[in-house]
């Protein structure tokens, strides 16, 4: 019975086939990452295929919060991927950089702080569909960089990703993102984000990083109601 | 040859010496010794009101800064103790100043008497005139709308501006560096802005500190609920180590005695200060039984 509904809901958990990183299962519309995808919706101010959810409550929405953690990223590789050629060394390297550059997207609107406390929000992030390249040979990076013994694919990889309450779980804001900025892109380098050939992989990752950015502006942006009362209410000193 | 070279290299680093130097300079230069707290509010000229309201609210808990006469910009010091003597008073500071972040290594604060103040800008700026010849009505209205459409403004910011002329000194207190940043780009391609000086301070977000906030807002909230709305709020709550400052404007004073006892009422709060402007009709009656 369980099973059923989670096939219906699209969203059967993935199993982690290996430490940090998880397998999509067969026939699934999303990853599992996110407990629920029923409240996304498609987004106008991103281009592209993004669907997203931000709390309405008047009391907790994205605007109660201005400080957030950035937790390390999920991995999710294709259904039909051999998780065993997932390195960790791969896997790390992937999800440092795009930490790094959700960090750097969002820390000047969001400062990043490392403790749970109120008005933070915890950033949890799934890369998703990440696939098993073809081998690195040493000629294809620079004799200083440490090249990874098979690349990862992004070509088809997507981003899910949900803001939660820090102190107490309750979801405030969620996006999918399936854009695909990836395509023909590859990560094979420990260090790859100072080899020239591995640059359509950090640029996919940069743009992925500021596509939340943007997500997160469009929702503070002040409109109508809100707008007026903004501005009335402002009087300097 | 070699020599040549070496002398020209050495040449060349002492004559762009001030050019380097302008952002992390190690000068020294006439200041004002106030309270975080009045110089991020009352800009302006040094008047008896500034130096009263420097010397009460340092009593009551507020930090010493230095106001450069020059030019307005406020520095946070690390050797808050060479200062605890003088506020309210001028002297001369050196040290190493960053404008940027609006802080400075004190190496040494000499006192002096307001009559040693040399003319010039300085003089210009403690000058009441100076800010009573204001900008345009219309100019002052569009920095006032363009601060009020901040995105990531919350009830914990706030940010104010005083006017020279048609140059702008920005203030206030921010939990976040985009909206220093972005006030100051706002006012700045406002057409007819002349120069903008940033002394909008960020706000320590230590963990104490968070749950002030999210305790007072808790607490305003359910006992001023008319002044909050889901995106905003008329009373803005600045917390800074301990100590809250109340902001913006209420319109009776038992609304703003209300928020001061319910701000007290939260937990490791070491002092309120509580600005809230009055502006009911309670309170202008007042203001014209006394005009």
């Amino acid at each position: 019975m369980i099973v059923t509904i989670a096939m219906m809901t699209g969203c059967s958990p993935a199993a982690e086939t290996k430490p940090g990183v998880k397998q999509i299962a067969a026939g699934q519309k999303f990853s599992g990452f996110l407990k629920d995808y029923d409240a996304l919706t498609p987004n106008p101010n991103l281009d592209g295929e993004a669907l997203t959810f931000a709390a309405k409550d008047a009391k907790q929405n994205l605007r109660s919060y201005f400080a957030i953690i950035v937790d390390p990223v999920e991995v999710y590789v294709a259904t039909d991927a051999d998780v065993n050629q997932v390195s960790d060394d791969a896997r790390i390297a992937l999800t440092n950089y795009f930490q790094h550059a959700l960090v750097g997207a969002v820390s000047d609107a969001f400062p990043v702080v490392d403790t749970p406390s109120p008005l933070t929000l915890r950033l949890r992030t799934a890369l998703v569909g990440v696939d098993v390249g073809g081998q690195v040979s040493t000629g294809d990076v620079p004799s200083d960089a440490k090249p990874l013994q098979r690349a990862l694919n992004i070509g088809k990889v997507g981003v899910e990703m949900e803001l939660v309450d820090s102190k107490t779980g309750e979801r405030i804001a969620a996006m999918v993102d399936r854009t695909n900025l990836g395509d023909g892109a590859e990560v094979g380098a420990k260090d790859f984000s100072r080899v020239q050939k591995f640059a359509a992989a950090r640029e996919a990752f940069d743009e992925w990083a500021l596509r939340v950015r943007t997500f997160l502006d469009s929702e503070h942006e002040l409109k109508g109601e809100d707008a007026v009362l903004a501005d009335r209410s402002y009087q300097p000193y | 040859m070699k020599k040549l070279s070496l002398i020209l290299c050495g040449l060349l680093i002492l004559c762009s010496g001030p050019y380097f130097a302008m952002e992390d300079e190690v000068p020294s230069f006439h200041a004002y010794v106030d309270s975080d707290l009045c110089a991020r509010l009352m800009l302006g000229p040094i008047t008896t009101a500034r130096v009263d309201c420097s010397v009460k609210t340092y009593k009551d808990g507020s930090n010493p800064v230095l106001v450069r006469l020059t030019d307005n910009t406020v520095f946070d010091v690390n050797k808050q103790k060479l200062l605890k003597d003088h506020v309210g008073g001028f002297g001369v500071a050196a040290g190493e100043v960053k404008v940027k972040s609006g802080t400075m290594k004190l190496n040494n604060f000499k006192p002096a008497d307001r009559s040693e103040i040399p003319p010039g800008p300085e003089q210009r700026l403690l000058d009441v005139r100076t800010y009573t010849a204001k900008g345009s009505a219309e100019l002052h209205e569009k920095i006032r709308h363009e601060l009020a459409m901040i995105a990531y403004i919350t009830t914990f910011d706030f940010i104010s501006f005083s006017m020279v002329g048609n140059d702008v000194i920005l203030s206030g207190w921010t939990v976040r560096d985009t909206n220093r940043s972005d006030a100051e780009y706002r006012v700045k391609r406002v057409p007819g802005v002349g120069t903008v000086v940033n002394n909008i301070e960020i706000l320590p977000l230590g963990g104490a500190d968070m749950e002030i906030r999210a305790a007072a807002r808790t607490a305003l909230q359910r006992n001023l609920s008319t002044y909050f709305w889901s995106n905003g709020s008329d009373i803005k709550i600045v917390v800074k180590n301990g100590t809250i400052i109340l902001l913006g404007s209420v319109r009776t004073q038992q609304d703003s005695d209300i928020a001061t006892i319910q701000c007290n009422s939260v937990s490791f709060v070491f002092h309120v200060f509580n600005l809230l402007r009055v502006t009911g009709p309670e309170q202008k009656q007042k203001e014209k039984d006394k005009g």
